[in-house]
């Protein structure tokens, strides 16, 4: 047990000490602020810029439309207003050419032209070199489509007070999940929190489970592995390496996470000292026993994939081998990467329900289900169990790999010559 | 019967179609220098394996300080510096240092100050430098050999078991580890090494034994080797080249058999010839003779007689 505890001590501190780890730990949290901040700041620079106004209006409906429009175009002290220029429907294409030198001189940033058919719902003509500001573009959408409306209903003689209380529509679409108990939150918020968890679990395992690898052929190459097993049973010094890497994969979470929760926390705050308008960040609703249920999901991932990424260090020399050789290990893994969209789309789906029973995708996808929709606890309870036994095989096929190849250099054992290594006492 | 620091019974141990070790029975007696001797491939790093539990045998039975090698905790009291030494790069010299005695089940402050003093024997702590905050793979080749020792010594145990430990060492780090050697037989330790060097085994060890392909050839104490070996050797070191003794030398009837290493022959008399008789040839040729002496047999003569019985496998270096 003391010995465990001195590999597992060795594996941890090296790794937190060292630099790489620093940067990570510190490099997530940033990486997250800037993706917390920097969406709604560049938001800002959608909206319609200052002189949007700044237009020339030819209208050809005789109706006032332009005029209409021109009122309502949002007012700046710095701008010019829109010019309006009511011609008729045949000298419009003249008028538009002297609109265009207009916009070419700089006099101003575009021209809108109206006619018979924007009257009738069809399409206004927009031209200028704002034209492929989303912002402005949509604003100037807006108030055309409403003063089209307002224009009708005052030719159907509704009177304007009435017109324009009709015309006033803001539609938002508030999205929300349910589930058998009821209300579960915003559906936009679950999908995230549903990726971002299966991201994050997928992400570690990835990242640690190389780390492991790593770190046993680093003691095959500098044949440290040799004084190690003579003080140490082989079984004790993959257990330690297993804990003691992942023991640095929790303590980085929980800086990500806790980190993260600040910021999310912070952010409404910070965007509104900015100048930006933001919507306080939502977390999903996750119960202590479904946030253990992630956990334990998050350990056993972790404990099945690096046991056999070890396995692999073991068989191989050099890191080039193991590109090669731990392909297979790594498909498995990518498995449920590759449906994430799918899954992410349609949580109740059948491929979601698979992928989240199969032990080697069960601790990426169960999770995600669990969050992004309602998973029975029978359900995650079998799933935990498959995923238990899949670990032990995976830690008992892992064991004997590791026990033969740590002291075996040269080639690469074949498969025939694997079954010979496990079958192997020692 | 003698207090036995490692009783070896008739332990075989095979891999994937050729046998390793095949048959081996040893014993090595408490505070002894045992060496283990055998040309490259014989089995030597195979049978120290098997002592430190890192291979199970196939059959036989090993006992170690009288407990079964298996009993837990035995290993911590073996000290083992492997053939192909290394050591974690990047880490701190101290760290690794006291790693490695925690897993001998060190306690932490004691084996701080074990490792003061034995970098301050070893000159890696000085009054310029300590080597103890660099990184492993910032000493030189020489000083990560000392790490190595130190290592494997941290944790005092009675038991030292050094494979090829001579192997790659400069003459100055040799000498360290002779010393080393002589100290811990001096505290009463048992140290057993294994080399294809006759030389430093001649000079350190009290017992040996020659296994060749797997087998033991023969063991025992060094001068009951060398009686039991037999023959009358003579030392012999010619002033002017060995021309004018040649005919002396190629006579059957005087010399059995003549090593011819150069700047000194070892020449073994032929059954009944007398060494007088044999100085008195030499003087009548006319050789001009530096040194002429009785002397056993030289444990590299042994070697090549009883490996070379068996067929010296390729890479055999007997000299060194």
């Amino acid at each position: 047990m003391a010995k465990l505890w001195a590999v597992i001590r060795r594996e941890y501190m090296e790794r937190v000490r060292s630099r790489w780890f620093l940067v990570a730990t510190v490099f997530g949290p940033v990486l997250l602020g800037i993706l917390l901040i920097l969406p709604p700041l560049l938001a800002l620079r959608t909206k319609a810029s200052e002189d949007a106004a700044n237009i020339r209006i030819l209208d050809a409906t005789g109706t006032g439309l332009g005029d209409r429009i021109a009122a309502a175009m949002p007012r700046t002290p710095s701008a010019p207003m829109p010019q309006v220029f009511n011609v008729a429907p045949g000298s419009l294409t003249a008028a538009e050419s002297t609109a265009t030198h207009a916009v070419v001189r700089n006099d101003v940033r575009g021209y809108l032209v109206l006619d018979a058919k924007t009257l009738a719902g069809d399409s206004a003509r927009y031209a200028g070199r704002n034209a492929s500001s989303i912002g402005d573009m949509e604003m100037l959408t807006t108030i055309v489509r409403r003063s089209v409306v307002l224009t009708r209903l005052e030719q159907a003689h509704v009177d304007s007070a009435t017109a324009a209380r009709l015309a006033e529509i803001r539609p938002k679409l508030a999205t929300e999940r349910l589930n058998e108990r009821g209300r579960g939150g915003s559906g936009m918020v679950n999908a995230f929190a549903g990726f971002g968890i299966a991201f994050l679990l997928y992400m570690t395992i990835v990242l640690y489970g190389q780390t492991v690898l790593r770190g046993v052929i680093e003691e095959k190459n500098t044949r440290v592995a040799e004084v190690v097993v003579a003080s140490v049973p082989t079984d004790t010094l993959l257990a330690g390496k297993v804990l003691g890497v992942g023991a640095v994969g929790i303590t980085q979470q929980v800086i990500w996470l806790v980190t993260g929760f600040v910021m999310a926390k912070l952010r409404a705050p910070v965007l509104t000292a900015l100048g930006a308008k933001a919507d306080p960040v939502s977390f999903p609703p996750v119960s202590p026993a479904s946030l253990l249920v992630l956990v334990l999901f998050f350990v056993l991932g972790y404990v099945f994939y690096s046991s056999l990424f070890a396995a692999v260090g073991a068989m191989v020399n050099n890191e080039q081998d193991a590109q090669q050789a731990s392909m297979p290990v790594i498909l498995l893994l990518i498995t449920p990467m590759l449906f994430l969209q799918t899954i992410l789309v349609n949580p109740a789906s059948r491929t979601a329900e698979v992928l989240s029973w199969l032990p080697f995708s069960a601790p990426i996808i169960m999770p995600l289900r669990m969050v992004s929709s309602s998973v029975p606890w029978m359900e995650v309870g079998l799933t935990i169990l498959g995923v238990l036994t899949a670990c032990g095989v995976a830690v008992w096929l892992a064991a004997r790999i590791y026990r033969v190849g740590l002291l075996m250099y040269g080639k690469r054992p074949s498969l025939s010559e694997l079954g010979r290594w496990i079958r192997a006492s020692r | 019967m003698p207090d036995l620091a490692i009783e070896i019974d008739r332990i075989t141990k095979s891999f994937a179609g050729h046998t390793a070790v095949k048959d081996l029975s040893l014993s090595v007696p408490k505070g002894a220098v045992y060496g283990l001797l055998g040309p490259n491939g014989a089995g030597k790093t195979t049978t120290i394996r098997m002592i430190l539990d890192i291979l199970e045998p196939d059959s036989g039975s090993i006992r170690i300080l009288g407990r079964p090698h298996t009993d837990h905790g035995i290993t911590d009291r073996i000290g083992y510096l492997p053939e192909e030494r290394g050591l974690y790069k990047k880490m701190q010299v101290r760290r690794v240092l006291r790693f490695l005695a925690a897993l001998k089940g060190v306690e932490a402050r004691e084996a701080d100050a074990r490792i003061t003093k034995w970098m301050e024997r070893l000159e890696l702590r000085t009054a310029e430098k300590d080597w103890g905050t660099a990184k492993v793979d910032e000493l030189s080749r020489g000083m990560q050999q000392k790490v190595q020792f130190i290592g494997t010594l941290l944790h005092e145990p009675e038991l030292v078991i050094l494979d090829e430990p001579f192997s790659g060492l400069d003459p100055i780090n040799a000498q360290a580890l002779k010393d080393i050697v002589v100290d811990l037989k001096r505290q009463g330790r048992t140290v057993i090494f294994s080399t294809h060097l006759m030389e430093s085994a001649e000079r350190l060890c009290d017992s040996v034994c020659i296994i060749a392909h797997g087998e033991k050839v023969l063991d025992g104490g060094l001068t009951e080797v060398k009686s039991r070996h037999g023959g009358r050797f003579v030392a012999l070191a010619l002033a002017d080249g060995a021309a004018a003794a040649t005919p002396v030398l190629r006579d059957p009837a005087l010399v059995k058999r003549a090593d011819d290493s150069n700047r000194t022959l070892e020449v073994e008399l032929a059954p009944g010839a007398e060494p007088q008789t044999l100085l008195e040839r030499l003087v009548d040729a006319g050789a001009r003779i530096d040194r002429f002496e009785l002397v056993q047999p030289s444990l590299h003569r042994i070697f090549l007689d009883a490996v070379g019985a068996k067929g010296v496998e390729e890479g055999v270096t007997g000299h060194g």
